[in-house]
């Protein structure tokens, strides 16, 4: 670029823009006459003609419009039809996290707190969501499509702390015919039972255990009305 | 005497629930944009979502004359002591909203150029998860924060539950000691 | 690429020396010695052969077929021709002349390692997720790497009930394995505790014992699985049949566990490294199940803090809460092998009883000695300052740093003891000790660094083990001492009263002393020509080393003997203390007559020497009381104070008189990790940090410094630290508040060449002559036992020998019990009841473990090895499990 084609201030020397090469020169053709005169006004007709489009404004907080299905808002951990939880705590999603959200911790699955398929469960799970992206990495990560992302994106809160969802604020609540967590698998099958989906909800094995160590689990009232000592829900 | 030093009394509490309902519904907000999320805070201003319909259609541009920040963005290092003075030039009373996960604890730039949080700087009283948050979001965050100043004691009752907040804040147990279930 | 390839001019022109092989690997020649392996010449040249089965430290087996290369070897005419198959480069040794294709040039070699791979995972299943190995796993990386994308196996994968336990901390996993054998061959040819092995045939080949179950033997019942662990850690239900007490040997762990292929209960002592070596995670730890992921842990290296062989490990940690520890890789020391307490003993460094805040003692109103209550470190150190100036007005203040510091701690409590506080009573010796023991130390063992080390002992054709137990006093020494003997080099004879099992898996010789006649033993050895001594006598020579523990510093003459021992037949002497602390602190002027570096405290030019180090004008001239002289002067009033640091009173030969001294001396100022018995008395406690929380150097057995970085971020500070500003306080300025100082200030200091003190001279005592229903104890610690140091690990206190009391045949028959069957041993302060178990042993000798749960010698006793003790078979038959309380440290 030759010199010729940027300004130059006179006092300090400093490079400025480049110099334009001719007057602005507008490329509209110019008004004439009344419509000269007119033109301030032409605005407003603007304005008069769009007091009858229909309001664009959502009433937010009265009226919730609906995300796309597929927006990325707070987590969930899902169940088995069962009850039992999906996740079993093998950190996969912190390890995909990119921003260091997700801390989970794993521990063993006994006879006497089944809380998962398998012998591992997710003792600790916390995702701190002042530092969560909603990047959906976790979400892709996650072998048991334990972690799934809902709409629901309402989550101000005036502590750092409490923005720190545990376990208990991210499960999902107990479906339709769910039993609560933890109880034993459904006899006889295994884990990958669980994973391709042959369990279609709770056996009777499992309420009647549930009801021998929990028998106050609000759970267990649907699936075992007062009176009845079998239930039908598989 | 302002009206923070407002005697105690059986008055006192209508009196607040009145400079409450006038504060939270004439919040200034000062504009401070600092990176992507502020995209979101102007959209927010849109007719679209009409943060007007809240009292809040001005954003001020000076400092005095506004009562909100909403940081809407990283902190850089570089940005804190500018971030600090303007909260300093706003005029009590004024509140603080870190919008988005950068502001509020440094994101996903867990490094040394971005301030680990915007609390370190300023106080905040709502922290808005997201990255940017949608403009409901901030809305939200917004009227989260009015119920905040609705109920906000004056007078005695201020200094008190100023008081009882220290107290529990010295028998708290350490941020660094909680362990939850950690083990 | 990046290796060099040799120029053919050079290689032309200067032959390879004879024991040289050179050949091609992937185009690129190579020259190694003869013999190596393939795969490790192409290692050196850069090239990464995927293996499972292969270890540098284990013989090659061949057995995971992983490491296939195509290879072409010249035939009797010298044309190049190429085998058949693929070799296994693992097994293959180099010759002349071979050309050796990897994957990385043959699509041969490439194809045979997928089809491996391939076959490898048809039975493995996808427990990547749960898996403790997942993220580390050398089977997941090389499906990665030589995996092919996608399974065509559609069947349904074989699976085992899982896990087992095969001890309390060892779970097995037989779907996951891929049956390398590394951990049959580890435990075979390292630690000689085989426990598992192949069984069954085809795909239902599996690792396990010889299983009645597995073999599907009529009537037998299948192997039981491993339920995992209750909230509080202990294990819900562990094993796979374990047999009830052997009467034949009553020892065995103390939790359950399978048997061994010899039948017996498993427990070994490192076990903890077929977990760390199993390339794929079908052998875990309990006490890390599940508790976190490679990508979660921070590794530091560190130095296991429990014997004194300094291991190298490696401490990963989460969270500021150590997670696991792992060996690290140091050829001259540890190699890659730890024992199991150095890999799981790390707990007790965070229990809730850690000290973590200064506390004085508030004095009552009713003049009692009040309570201690939390204190600022100024508040402390200002009244800690005040105690000891005053105590030491009021006659002196000894100083019992115990053994576990690290060099530059040790140092500090030198100096300190010296310069602050004007006295050389100070001794770290926490344990029987003798002033013999402090002659030989000061002869012998100060300044005489690096005289014999680890290598020395596998290359040694002779090692005489003194009052040396060298697996349960050893750990990792033991391992390098078998290292020898299975390599044919190495001839292992042992002072001992009774063959240990120890000593049997190192073929080892037994030299039968009755405790207290060490000396007599070893002065036979070249002058009687009874068979055992005369042996040794052949023996022993210049090349050959001695090994003395610090338990001979219990019997008056041993030392004196073993120096003329090794004066008559140039054997080297080595001395093995238990813990990691003792051999700095006789290099650092721990002792009452030692200053840094070996400097005699008698020798005027030593003192100006280290006066003039530490800018004094003199220091103390008078050698200084031993521990036990310490604590007899502060229990009878002759001292005013004692400042104490790491140091159980029940590790003391009489914790009773420890604990009168202790609560009887007028100011006490306890330096303490944790809570203990001392802090309990103290009028002063300052924490200070467990070795993860600092950063320091052990100085090993062999003198070796073993220097390890600060793993967790902590506000605790170093001993040395401590005594710093303690000094300060006391407006005496010590210069020792960082490491870097501390490693000035010795540096400075430097070696001494001047006069030693005197060869220990002392003379044997005779024995003690034994009247009815009276018998000689003996006793050493288990590696495994009641130390404070193992504390919180059931899992690892799971696989610890349960106590059991030894006496001969004939000595059982003549208390009318037989094995298995109760027997107390008493003293005039207490009784200790075991199971016995019958021993080939001398007769009127029992031995009893010292510090093990319902078996503390000392503290139950008050006596140690050597003394007379009443036998008796027990009333009734117990089990071992009285007296669990509290132990005595390390």
């Amino acid at each position: 670029m030759a010199d010729d084609d940027i300004t130059r201030r006179d006092q300090a020397g400093e490079v400025g823009a480049p110099r334009p090469a001719a007057e602005y020169e507008s490329l509209l053709p110019g008004k004439s006459g009344l419509g000269e005169i007119l033109a301030p006004a032409a605005g407003f007709g603007v304005t008069f003609a769009s007091m009858f489009k229909p309001t664009v404004t959502e009433q937010y907080p009265y009226e919730k419009v609906p995300t796309k299905p597929r927006y990325h808002g707070r987590h969930q951990l899902n169940r088995h039809p069962d009850g039992l939880e999906k996740c079993i705590g093998c950190e996969l999603c912190a390890w995909a996290c990119p921003a260091d959200a997700i801390y989970v911790e794993g521990a063993d699955n006994t006879p006497d707190a089944q809380f998962s398929p398998g012998e591992r469960y997710g003792r600790v799970y916390q995702i701190n969501y002042l530092r969560c992206i909603f990047c959906g990495l976790c979400i892709e990560a996650c072998p048991t499509r334990a972690l799934t992302m809902t709409n629901d994106y309402e989550l101000a809160g005036p502590t750092r702390r409490g923005m720190i969802y545990e376990k208990q604020d991210l499960l999902a609540p107990l479906g339709d015919g769910m039993l609560a967590a933890p109880h034993p698998m459904v006899p006889g099958t295994e884990d990958d039972d669980y994973y391709r989906g042959d369990v279609a909800g709770p056996v009777p094995e499992q309420i009647d255990w549930v009801a021998q160590w929990r028998p106050e689990d609000e759970s267990l009232a649907a699936l075992r009305p007062a009176g009845h000592e079998q239930s039908e829900a598989r | 005497m302002g009206i923070e030093d407002a005697p105690s009394g059986f008055l006192l509490t209508t009196v607040e629930n009145f400079a409450g309902y006038m504060r939270k519904a004439s919040l200034w907000p000062v504009t401070f944009g600092l990176a992507c999320c502020a995209i979101e805070m102007m959209a927010a201003g849109t007719s679209r979502f009409d943060i007007s319909r809240f009292g809040m259609e001005v954003f001020r541009a000076s400092p005095r004359q506004a009562d909100l920040m909403i940081v809407a963005g990283r902190v850089s290092q570089k940005m804190a002591p500018v971030v600090r003075q303007v909260y300093d030039q706003m005029a009590e009373p004024k509140w603080v909203i870190s919008m988005g996960v950068c502001a509020s604890s440094g994101g996903m730039f867990n490094n040394y150029a971005i301030v680990q949080g915007v609390d370190h700087v300023v106080p905040v009283d709502i922290y808005l998860p997201g990255c940017p948050p949608r403009p409901e979001m901030l809305l939200n965050a917004i009227l989260t924060l009015h119920d905040q100043i609705q109920a906000e004691p004056l007078g005695v009752n201020r200094e008190e539950a100023a008081r009882a907040a220290e107290a529990a804040a010295l028998e708290a147990t350490p941020t660094s000691d909680m362990k939850g279930l950690l083990r | 690429m990046t290796t060099t390839t040799p120029k053919t001019g050079t290689s032309g022109s200067t032959p390879a020396p004879a024991d040289q092989v050179t050949f091609t690997i992937d185009d690129v020649e190579v020259a190694v010695p003869k013999g190596t392996l393939v795969i490790r010449a192409a290692e050196q040249i850069g090239i990464q052969i995927p293996r499972f089965c292969d270890h540098p430290l284990l013989a090659p087996v061949g057995a995971c077929r992983q490491c296939l290369v195509e290879v072409a070897a010249p035939d009797r005419e010298g044309n190049v021709r190429p085998m058949p198959k693929p070799q296994a480069s693992c097994t293959l040794e180099a010759t002349p002349g071979m050309v050796v294709k990897t994957q990385r040039s043959s699509a041969v070699a490439d194809k045979a390692q997928h089809g491996v791979l391939e076959l490898l995972l048809i039975n493995h299943p996808l427990d990547c997720p749960t898996c403790d190995k997942g993220g580390e796993c050398p089977l997941q990386n090389q499906a990665m790497s030589n995996g092919r994308g996608t399974s065509r196996f559609h069947d349904v994968k074989r699976t085992f009930p899982k896990p087992i336990a095969i001890s309390t901390q060892i779970l097995l996993d037989r779907d996951r394995c891929v049956l390398c054998q590394r951990c049959t061959r580890f435990s075979e040819e390292i630690a000689g505790d085989p426990f598992i092995d192949l069984q069954q045939r085809g795909v239902k080949q599996q690792i396990g014992i010889f299983d009645p179950g597995v073999l599907g033997f009529a009537g037998s019942e299948p192997a039981e699985v491993y339920r995992g662990v209750q909230p509080d850690g202990t294990p819900i239900s562990a094993a796979t049949g374990l047999p009830s007490t052997d009467p034949a040997d009553p020892a065995g762990p103390a939790g359950m566990a399978t048997v061994d292929t010899s039948g017996r209960p498993f427990a070994s002592y490192f076990s903890g490294n077929t977990v760390q070596i199993c390339p794929v995670g079908a052998l875990t730890s309990a006490a890390y199940r599940f508790r976190s992921r490679p990508f979660d842990l921070v590794s530091t290296p560190g130095i296991a803090e429990h014997d004194s062989n300094g291991a190298a490990i490696r401490v990963d940690h989460r969270r500021g809460v150590v997670l696991r520890r792992l060996a690290g890789d140091d050829p001259a020391v540890n190699e890659e092998w730890i024992s199991d307490k150095d890999r799981f003993g790390f707990p007790w460094q965070g229990l809730a009883d850690r000290l973590t805040a200064p506390m004085v003692r508030e004095p009552g109103a009713d003049g009692t000695r009040g309570e201690l209550r939390p204190a600022s470190w100024a508040e402390a150190f200002e009244a800690a300052a005040e105690g000891l100036a005053a105590a030491r007005a009021a006659g002196g203040v000894g100083v019992l740093p115990g053994g576990r510091l690290t060099m530059e701690d040790a140092y500090a409590y030198g100096k300190f003891a010296r310069v602050a506080l004007g006295t050389n009573d100070v001794d770290h010796r926490a344990r029987p000790a003798s002033a013999e023991e402090e002659a030989f130390l000061g002869h012998h063992v100060a300044g005489s660094r690096m005289s014999v080390t680890f290598a020395d002992l596998e290359h040694a054709p002779t090692v005489l083990l003194v009052a040396f137990e060298a697996e349960d006093e050893g750990g990792i020494t033991f391992l390098r001492l078998r290292k020898g003997v299975q390599g044919g080099r190495t001839k292992v004879f042992s002072v001992a009263p009774f063959a240990s099992r120890g000593l049997e898996r190192l073929d080892g010789t037994l030299v039968q002393a009755v405790p207290g006649t060490e000396p007599e033993v070893l002065d036979a050895v070249g002058t009687s020509s009874e068979s055992s001594v005369s042996a040794v006598a052949e023996a022993l020579g210049p090349e050959a080393v001695i090994l003395v523990g610090e338990r001979l510093a219990t019997v008056p003459g041993g030392l004196s003997a073993v120096l003329r021992l090794a004066e008559r037949t140039g054997a080297r002497l080595a001395w093995i203390p238990r813990r990691a602390g003792e051999r700095g602190g006789v290099e650092l002027g721990t002792l009452p007559t030692l200053l840094p570096g070996g400097r005699p405290v008698a020798d005027p030019q030593a003192r100006v020497d280290v006066g003039a180090a530490w800018d004094v004008e003199r220091l103390p001239a008078e050698p200084g009381r031993d521990a036990e002289q310490i604590l007899a002067a502060a229990r009878s009033g002759e001292l005013g104070g004692l400042v104490v640091g790491g140091l159980d009173p029940a590790d003391l030969p009489d914790p009773a008189g420890a604990r009168a001294a202790l609560e009887a001396v007028g100011f006490l100022v306890s330096l303490e990790v944790r809570a203990s018995a001392v802090t309990e008395l103290a009028d002063v406690v300052l924490p200070v940090a467990p070795p993860v929380e600092k950063a320091g150097t052990f100085l090993n057995w062999e003198g070796r410094p073993r220097p390890f970085p600060q793993a967790l971020t902590s506000t605790s500070m170093a001993d040395h630290r401590v005594l710093d500003a303690l000094a300060d306080a006391m407006d005496v300025q010590l210069g020792l508040a960082t490491t870097t100082e501390v490693h000035a200030e010795i540096d400075q200091l430097g070696g001494w060449d001047g006069g030693r003190v005197a060869a220990p001279a002392a003379a044997a005592v005779e024995p003690p002559a034994l009247g009815a229903g009276q018998a000689v104890l003996a006793t050493w610690h288990l590696l495994l036992d009641a130390g404070r140091c193992q504390e919180g690990e059931a899992f690892l206190a799971g696989t610890s020998q349960r106590p059991v009391a030894r006496v001969s045949a004939t000595h059982a028959d003549r208390l009318g019990i037989a094995s298995g069957q109760g027997i107390t041993v008493r003293t005039p302060r207490g009784q200790v009841t075991l199971p016995v178990a019958v021993t080939p042993m001398a007769d009127g000798v029992v031995w009893l473990p010292t510090n093990s749960v319902g078996s503390a010698v000392r503290r139950t006793l008050g006596v140690d090895a050597g003394a007379v003790v009443e036998v008796a078979a027990a009333s009734t038959v117990t089990t071992a499990t009285t007296a669990a309380d509290d132990g005595g440290t390390l």
